[in-house]
């Protein structure tokens, strides 16, 4: 049987285990392990998966949660067509 | 960082990165990840054909994901065609193989592409794409696999002594270095500044948007010659875009709704079912810009073993590898690799030595 892996992130489908891959390679920072893992960057946009991450690393690093800068929100936030484009 | 990593691979022994914030936090995570040859200087067409030789070693060697993909650029009036033409026998006469593509041959490779419009479409089958994230993150890991050290702090002035270069001081404290490469995108014009060197480099807004992902939509990055915008579709599906909106140089600019309904206007154009895809995110960067257009590389003439490579004017993440390499040459040797490189210093600036690119995108 195929050993049980913990999924963080919906969209991207990334894992706790993909997590700890990245850790090791030296990427510590939120807007660096979002990039190297996409974690966040799927229709989401995060809304889940980061606060998971937050939550993980800081048990993982006891670090409270406030002091780990969550990447920065790229609007439009909720993903959006048309409505921004009158007359399109 | 692609200095750093051909620096170690020359087998200097001690090569540090200053980053002050993450990995590609300035400009290269923001940029579409579009690499061509095409341009319409010799130093620009030289130096990114040995980049894209590069980037083919390099994506072997470390696995990021690259691909020959091409650009293809699409005229819908007769003014534009004629644009295409010229720009077409200027690559052909430098050895990049530009050629005209029929709609049919449009359509291979750009399925979700409407050509009904299409007047003319000019082909580079040189070109192509790659991932920012891949390439900086893969960059990253082998150089300091090499034996490069990262230091994620900032560099707050650059230590000068008699006339030539003693080192950094950042946060930190103080480090002494032998030669010192100011790679710091439009932020090393401040750098260099408190030295009393004048970059003639201006902080251009430039915006990107990315819908969510898809299946297969076009191969190339296509770009609409009337208004300059450009497309990508990445990797992951996701289509990238971007389109010019008047803008002031601006050290911090902020997000502005006018590109989003701009950008999606000047692409219904081509893809007719854009209005009705998602936009999943938003952001803008900058352009580091020199009045012509052209990178500043190499020494720094009034101190000694002061190098920079900057002012890339939207097209530093193409060049990266061949900058790289040059750089490391510089450094090694006192001489770039190839003489177009010799051509783009700052002193160019100071003598009126301005060389002309008619193809600046997006």
């Amino acid at each position: 049987m195929a050993p049980l892996r913990s999924l963080l992130c919906f969209c991207e489908g990334v894992t706790i285990e993909d997590v700890e891959r990245a850790l090791e390679e030296g990427f510590r920072d939120l807007e660096s392990l979002k990039r190297r893992l996409r974690v966040g960057m799927g229709p989401c946009q995060g809304r889940y998966c980061i606060p998971m991450l937050i939550s993980y690393l800081s048990r993982k690093f006891g670090v409270p949660p406030e002091r780990l800068i969550p990447p920065r929100v790229r609007p439009t936030a909720r993903a959006c067509s048309r409505v921004f484009v009158p007359g399109c | 960082m692609a200095t750093a990593y051909f620096l170690a691979e020359r087998g200097f022994s001690r090569v540090v990165v200053f980053e002050r914030s993450y990995l590609g936090s300035g400009s290269t995570f923001k940029c579409a990840g579009g690499i061509r040859a095409s341009f319409t200087s010799r130093e620009h067409i030289v130096l990114m054909k040995r980049s894209i030789e590069l980037w083919g070693e390099l994506s072997k060697r470390l696995c990021i994901k690259y691909a020959r993909s091409g650009y293809l650029w699409l005229a819908g009036r007769e003014d534009d065609l004629e644009k295409l033409r010229k720009y077409s026998s200027i690559h052909n006469q430098f050895g990049v193989n530009t050629r005209f593509m029929e709609p049919g041959e449009v359509k291979e490779v750009a399925p979700a592409l409407d050509t009904s419009r299409l007047l003319g479409a000019l082909y580079d089958p040189l070109a192509g794409k790659a991932s920012p994230f891949d390439a900086v993150h893969k960059l990253y890991l082998a150089s300091r696999e090499m034996g490069v050290e990262y230091r994620f702090e900032e560099v707050r002035r650059i230590l000068v002594e008699g006339g030539a270069v003693r080192g950094v001081a950042s946060d930190s404290g103080t480090m002494e270095a032998e030669n010192v490469v100011v790679a710091a995108g439009v932020w090393s014009k401040q750098l260099l500044e408190s030295l009393g060197i004048s970059l003639p480099l201006e902080p251009e807004p430039h915006h990107a948007a990315i819908t969510e992902e898809y299946g297969r939509l076009f191969d190339p990055l296509i770009i609409d010659l009337e208004s300059g915008a450009y497309a990508v579709q990445t990797f992951h599906g996701h289509v990238l875009m971007g389109v010019e909106i008047p803008e002031q140089p601006c050290w911090e600019p902020g997000e502005r709704l006018a590109f989003l309904s701009k950008v999606v206007r000047v692409w219904s154009k081509w893809l007719p079912w854009l209005p009705s895809v998602n936009i999943l995110r938003y952001w803008v960067g900058h352009y580091e810009v020199t009045p012509d257009h052209h990178p500043v590389l190499g020494p720094v003439d009034s101190i000694e073993n002061l190098f920079v490579a900057t002012g890339f004017s939207g097209h530093g993440f193409m060049m990266g590898p061949v900058v790289g390499e040059e750089l490391a040459s510089w450094i090694a040797s006192g001489a770039p690799r190839t003489e177009e490189a010799a051509h783009l210093t700052l002193r160019r600036f100071e003598e009126g030595k301005l060389i002309r690119e008619l193809a600046v995108i997006g």
